[in-house]
């Protein structure tokens, strides 16, 4: 099914409903009651965005079994990647911030990906993966608590004050996770209703 | 099927659902009596289709209320306590911004003042405006309001930069008594902020805002929403 059948589109935001023209690559529609997005003219196909998530799923693993950053004090060196930085929170009796830090940092992308992947690989061979209602419904729910971007910053945040204290350097994970959040965000703007017109 | 042949009200307000899994638009069959009763489900994906989220506005006042509660311990405790050879120091919210801005990083101060202190008050404040409004003064500046719901919506996880940036700093900075830091309790209660925040955020139904928007409502209203960017 194309978008093309679909003819009318509800604002999300405020609920008018609107005809759908088809959109030029690169132009958006906004709702004329509300000015919130209606949709987008797609330049991304679907093996494109397949292939953006088979990218983003190798840098995420890069970029969690890679310390994100690390520092020397006095001939000892400490270094942490982001699931041994939730563990150590754990340790310390921090346990909902942990389990937070976790879902909003490495469970949220981590199923961001996994869903996607699971989803797109059948598409791209012309079949509907089972639960796929279900895997389109989650991934919305994942995006909303992806928060990879605002770690990835946080990182960097931490780098700056560690400087005064020790000697500290930004480990692979850190550069990986920054290319983790670019990946993301390319992957967002292609949407995810439309991978409905495909089935 | 309560409607006509169509299955399209006139009276029902709006008229159609758009899915917000899917986006197929489908015909209103239930009127606001039977919300709460009956639930429509959207014909291609089984995705619950609703006029308006139920019980929006008191959700939201509940997840609001909490955060604000939430949000005196997050202030007031330490976040986090440094240890170092000569001193043991308990840092607040507040006190980490002032030290960053005393040592001249005005710029990180200012992100971290952004996002610790300045987008949980902003989500708390236009979060209680709307949910007020939406009850007290429906008619009052709807594009605005909206603006302001989606604004909250984009920025609200920010909030967390803070919680980060202690889990990390208390991951590495572990030399002992040389050099120590330990999240302090007002962590969890900050981290519980931002969360009750976001769910605020999802609580509220922002087409509650345009309750009442179009004085004379038609079996449905078609408009080229086209506009290139």
């Amino acid at each position: 099914m194309s978008r093309e059948e679909d003819a009318l589109v509800v604002c999300e935001q405020c609920g008018k409903a609107h005809r759908w023209i088809p959109l030029e690559a690169g132009t958006m529609a906004r709702c004329v009651r509300c000015e919130a997005t209606l949709g987008r003219g797609h330049r991304m196909s679907v093996p494109t965005l397949l292939a953006l998530t088979i990218t983003a799923a190798v840098v995420f693993l890069i970029g969690i079994s890679t310390h994100v950053l690390s520092l020397r004090l006095r001939g000892a060196t400490e270094g942490a990647t982001l699931p041994q930085a939730i563990v150590a929170t754990w340790n310390e009796g921090q346990e909902i911030v942990a389990i937070v830090a976790a879902l909003t940092a490495l469970v949220a992308p981590a199923l961001f990906i996994a869903l996607r992947l699971y989803v797109l690989v059948p598409i791209v061979r012309g079949q509907v993966p089972p639960g796929f209602a279900f895997c389109i419904r989650t991934l919305r729910q994942v995006g909303r608590w992806n928060m990879v971007e605002v770690f990835t910053i946080g990182v960097l945040l931490s780098l700056v004050r560690l400087a005064g204290l020790a000697d500290a350097a930004p480990g692979p994970g850190l550069f990986a996770l920054g290319g983790v959040t670019l990946l993301f965000a390319a992957i967002e703007s292609a949407g995810l209703k439309h991978l409905w017109w495909q089935v | 099927m309560r409607g006509g042949p169509a299955g399209l009200r006139a009276d029902a307000e709006p008229g159609l659902l758009g899915c917000d899994s899917c986006g197929l638009v489908s015909a209103n069959r239930l009127s606001a009596q039977d919300e709460g009763e009956l639930v429509q489900h959207c014909p291609r994906c089984g995705h619950v289709l609703r006029a308006r989220q139920p019980f929006s506005v008191q959700r939201t006042w509940a997840c609001v209320i909490a955060a604000a509660v939430l949000y005196v311990p997050a202030n007031v405790l330490p976040i986090m306590t440094t240890v170092s050879a000569l001193q043991r120091e308990r840092h607040t919210l507040i006190g980490g911004i002032l030290e960053l801005w005393d040592d001249g990083s005005w710029g990180l101060s200012a992100i971290v003042f952004i996002a610790s202190i300045a987008v949980p008050v902003l989500k708390i404040c236009v979060l209680t405006l709307l949910a007020w409004t939406t009850d007290h003064a429906p008619d009052w500046r709807r594009l605005e309001r909206a603006k302001l719901y989606r604004l909250i919506e984009a920025v609200g996880h920010w909030s967390m930069l803070d919680v980060y940036v202690v889990v990390l700093l208390a991951a590495t900075i572990r030399f002992g008594p040389l050099a120590n830091v330990e999240a302090g309790p007002a962590l969890l209660a900050f981290a519980g902020v931002v969360v009750l925040t976001m769910l605020a955020t999802f609580a509220f139904d922002p087409r509650l805002i345009w309750n009442g928007a179009d004085a004379a409502p038609t079996s449905f209203d078609l408009s080229d929403g086209r506009r290139t960017a």
